[in-house]
């Protein structure tokens, strides 16, 4: 058969149709005079016309276009266009808050649409179709979103101004500054303190049948306790104690506050991470062991050399699902007065200041992505399956 | 030389290897067969105390090996398992220095001795020192897991169903290369297997084991030729036996100086087995054949009624 | 079924009675936590009210499940459903995409999503559904992907080869061999929703994370224990009845 031109990208042809519709149905901004107030939506034809409105559809087209021939060149064409896209969405918001906004209301606010949050997931669907069809290490995801961050950071002081989110954000750059710093604290408190305390337990379980099982009952049960429950659980008896000792008070420890957030944490940690560094220590092949004391290898030679540096990859998995979690449950623990970004979900919720609860969610879920991809990237750097083979270099 | 006597391991309340007594002499490869369970790997694990032996006395070179230190013991014997046990972690280069790592031997020595076993055993120093266990084949593996248990030049090598895991040609042409290697090397080899056939090609002395106890032992011909019990003839293929011998032996020891007689068509190589003789006779319907060398020139001829009758030793 | 099977296999009883004990010190209670009061008084001494007035505990309960079960109910029908388009052949291209948003997305804090939820679909009941559903989607379409792909491809080999295939093949070989995982990841799916629709009580849900809430504004421990023995053991119930039915479902293993 002769070789037929290669058949169009259905993913990326239905995720651009949907961005085109996206742009053209839904709100791209709000306009709000004041804090209070809520926003009054604008379409793109509202804002620059509806000639400016189906031109903005043209990047939309232009790709579908490229998805209609796919090879591997107009792959990477396409990608540069969306990278190119990412970066001109706060130019489009720039450029409807100059429209949009009356210059002489200083407290006037632009509010970021659902068209653009939209065209951001979907662009966002793009990278990692175009990623997967080119074979891109993350790596080069990564790089390629470093300048986009970069656009949008210059943005929020240049042109951007009036955005609500960084409105909020000039209002309490100080305390931003205090959550972010106290939810890694309490996050990194967590997860150190039940990295120690899993790999412990795991060693003794490995010693003690009986351990085992009672371990991983007791902590499969609090995994399953809803977080907002164990921390209330937990508010009654530390309160107690705070009142009762004398050195525990002394401590600073309270029924509210950062005490019932560590120990709660802390318990939520400990189940992935012991299960994950139990089942790696015992995941080692029963074959590589018996050949490494076969070999003379003596028992602290095999767990250090061998087990261990095996275990290394699931275990740092365990680390990445613990932190990830943790990032998320520290957000729950502002609600028991532990601070961190959390607060300020829940005092925009009270509010009913959204862009306030975005400023505490946005910070929190770009923690869990970069807490996943470095851990992640960490593991398989580890794992033995993955490492870079210099003897196929050798050979070519 | 490796010598058990009376050794009986007790797991529990159940006897895995029962009073058994086994003399491995030096530079002698010993088989031990038998089918699963039979106690064959126990007994191999018993020499480097992989598993302790409950009763009896294991000696090694005159010494008992419970006078050994472990480790000292087991980096004087080379342990080859099925699934090959490499490090996934390391480079083929740093799995075969193991134990010389583990001794302390200089840097230098150590790369040495480690291009040395790679040529050894066919392996390319360029191409695979730095590959790791997953890039390589199962037999390329086996190799890598050969030449680890080589590494630190000991006498004795252990092999748990080495080849167990290759394909079927994979496993002939290291069989080939282990008999090769062990005509080079001469190491007392002590090597399980349930292949009756992998034990007939390799062995020296082949050990037929059943639930704990040896049943029979002696040269693969001697077992083929007198087969101690109904056990040992099933396991030697029951009436198959009489072409495993014929595999066992070669045309050269059977062929007859060229007679006068019009020479025979059909040709069959001086260094072929009798089993491939026979098959040669079936295919093109002799019953005699001539025996020619290397170079394709007739030295002798090999009548059907010499291939079945007569005695090596008349 | 062989005699052995049904030897291994306890009486009902014994294996539901871990859910069942569950289950009904929750409802015991929702119903009678009146008859605690002198407990939380002991708890809480210097309040007047002891007990969470603002409504039935039953009633909370209710919208906790209601909640929590639509989600579900929509999660489990949307979930399998895109997990089996995408590894259909007409679906195929959409799998890498699915796959990889699906793990991607459960990076994201539930907390997070919920949040980013309000801001875009507004206060009140439907939203929090959306946004659990939204969440509960991802481990649901995981495992299912996972399940459907991990069965041993001779198994799907010989299905095809018999003239099985199409909707056939999909409902009596590929998801009852998918099933247990599939299983594994409703629970999951449910068990943080549980959590998280308690969450939803801060955006103004009236659910069993409402006690806790107004506990915790009105420094009112007595409120913030009813809510929190409430939610932990609706979650046990639902958590160990769902480990039950995987126990009932491994026992047909691969």
């Amino acid at each position: 058969m002769r070789r037929e031109a290669p058949l169009p990208n259905r993913v990326l042809t239905a995720l651009m149709l949907a961005a085109a519709v996206a742009w053209l149905a839904l709100p791209s901004v709000s306009v709000a005079p004041n804090r209070i107030v809520p926003g009054t939506p604008f379409h793109a034809y509202e804002i620059v016309g509806w000639a400016g409105a189906l031109a903005g559809c043209l990047p939309w087209l232009a790709m579908v276009a490229l998805a209609w021939r796919p090879t591997p060149t107009r792959y990477r064409v396409a990608l540069g266009l969306a990278v190119l896209l990412l970066a001109a969405l706060p130019a489009w918001l720039a450029g409807a808050a100059a429209l949009m906004i009356d210059p002489t209301t200083p407290q006037a606010r632009l509010g970021v649409g659902a068209a653009v949050w939209l065209l951001l997931f979907l662009l966002g669907l793009v990278l990692i179709e175009l990623r997967g069809r080119l074979a891109l290490p993350r790596l080069a995801v990564w790089l390629l979103l470093a300048p986009v961050a970069l656009v949008w950071w210059l943005a929020s002081s240049h042109g951007l101004e009036s955005l609500a989110l960084v409105q909020e954000y000039r209002g309490r750059s100080d305390q931003f500054t205090a959550a972010v710093i106290q939810h890694l604290r309490l996050v990194a408190g967590a997860v150190g303190a039940s990295l120690v305390l899993g790999a412990g337990l795991a060693l003794a379980m490995r010693r003690h049948a009986g351990l085992e099982r009672v371990g991983f009952g007791v902590l499969n049960f609090l995994q399953t306790i809803p977080s907002l429950a164990l921390f209330g659980l937990l508010l009654a008896p530390l309160a107690w104690l705070a009142a009762n000792v004398a050195w525990l008070n002394a401590m600073g420890v309270r029924g509210i506050g950062w005490a019932p957030a560590f120990l709660a944490l802390l318990g939520y940690s400990l189940l992935p991470m012991v299960r994950n560094t139990f089942v790696a220590l015992e995941g080692v092949s029963p074959q590589v062991l018996e050949s490494a004391r076969g070999m003379g290898m003596s028992r602290t030679q095999v767990f250090l050399q061998v087990r261990l540096p095996l275990a290394l990859p699931v275990m740092i998995e365990g680390v990445r699902i613990t932190t990830v979690q943790a990032i998320g449950l520290t957000a729950v623990a502002a609600l028991i007065g532990a601070g961190g970004l959390g607060t300020f979900i829940f005092q925009g919720l009270g509010q009913a200041a959204m862009d306030l609860v975005l400023l505490g969610a946005l910070p929190i879920l770009a923690m869990a992505l970069v807490a996943d991809g470095l851990l992640g990237a960490l593991a398989r750097r580890l794992d033995p399956r993955q490492l870079p083979s210099a003897g196929q270099e050798a050979t070519s | 030389m490796i010598e058990l006597i009376e050794v009986t391991k007790r797991f529990g309340s159940e006897t895995a290897v029962d009073r058994l007594s086994l003399r491995v002499e030096k530079g002698e490869l010993c088989a031990l067969v038998g089918t699963s369970g039979c106690g064959k790997s126990t007994t191999l694990r018993m020499i480097n105390r992989l598993i302790e032996h409950s009763e009896g006395e294991i000696h090694l070179e005159g010494r008992q090996v419970r006078e050994f230190d472990e480790q000292t013991l087991r980096r004087r014997i080379g342990y080859v398992i099925q699934s090959t046990g490499l490090f996934p972690h390391w480079t083929v280069a740093r799995n075969i220095g193991l134990v010389p790592r583990l001794l302390r031997w200089p840097a230098p020595r150590i790369r040495e001795r480690v291009e040395e076993l790679m040529a050894l055993l066919g392996l390319p120093v360029d191409s695979f020192a730095d590959k790791y266990p997953h890039q390589l084949s199962g037999g390329q593996a086996q190799r890598v897991g050969v030449a680890r248990a080589l590494a630190a030049d000991p006498d004795i090598l252990l092999m748990d169903e080495p080849f167990g895991a290759l394909d079927p040609i994979t496993r002939e042409s290291l069989q080939a290369e282990l008999r090769d290697l062990q005509s080079r090397l001469h190491k007392t080899i002590v090597f399980v297997t349930h292949d009756m056939d992998e034990a007939l090609g390799l062995a020296d002395r082949l050990v037929v084991m059943k639930a704990g106890r040896i049943v029979q032992q002696g040269s693969p011909l001697e077992l083929l030729r007198d087969p101690a019990d109904d056990f040992v003839a099933s396991m030697l293929g029951g009436d198959d036996r009489g072409l495993k011998e014929a595999a066992l032996t070669r045309v050269s020891e059977r062929m007859l100086p060229l007679s006068p007689r019009l020479i025979a068509r059909a040709r069959v190589p001086r260094d072929a087995t009798l089993h491939q003789a026979l098959a040669v006779m079936f295919r093109e319907h002799a019953d005699r054949l001539t025996v020619v060398d290397e170079d394709d020139m007739p030295v002798g001829e090999l009548s059907l009624r010499r291939l079945v009758g007569a005695r090596r030793d008349e | 079924m062989s005699e052995s099977t049904f030897a291994r296999c306890p009486a009902a009883w014994t294996l539901w009675r871990a859910p069942l004990i569950w289950c009904g010190l929750l409802l015991a209670l929702a119903f009678g936590m009146a008859a605690l009061e002198p407990l939380f008084r002991a708890v809480e001494p210097g309040s007047r009210q002891v007990i969470y007035p603002h409504a039935e505990f039953l009633t909370l309960l209710g919208r906790h499940l209601l909640v929590v079960g639509v989600a579900a109910l929509l999660a489990v029908v949307i979930g399998v459903g895109a997990a089996v388009l995408v590894t259909r052949p007409a679906g195929r291209d959409f799998l890498p995409l699915l796959a990889q948003a699906a793990s991607m997305g459960q990076t994201f804090p539930p907390v997070a999503v919920l949040a980013l939820a309000v801001p875009v679909l507004g206060f009140g009941t439907w939203p929090i559904i959306v946004a659990l559903l939204l969440y509960g989607l991802l481990p649901i379409v995981r495992n299912t992907l996972a399940g459907l792909q991990g069965i041993d491809p001779s198994v799907l080999e010989a299905a095809r080869g018999m003239g099985m295939g199409g909707v056939p093949q999909l409902l009596q070989v590929e998801l009852p061999l998918a099933a247990p995982v599939i299983l594994a990841g409703i629970r999951t799916s449910v068990t943080i929703n549980i959590a998280t629709a308690a969450l939803g009580a801060t955006v103004g849900a009236s659910n069993l994370g409402a006690p806790i809430i107004s506990g915790i504004v009105n420094g009112n421990t007595a409120y913030v224990l009813q809510g929190a023995a409430l939610i932990g053991l609706l979650a046990l119930t639902v958590d160990s009845a769902f480990e039950r039915c995987q126990r009932l479902l491994g026992r047909h293993g691969r």
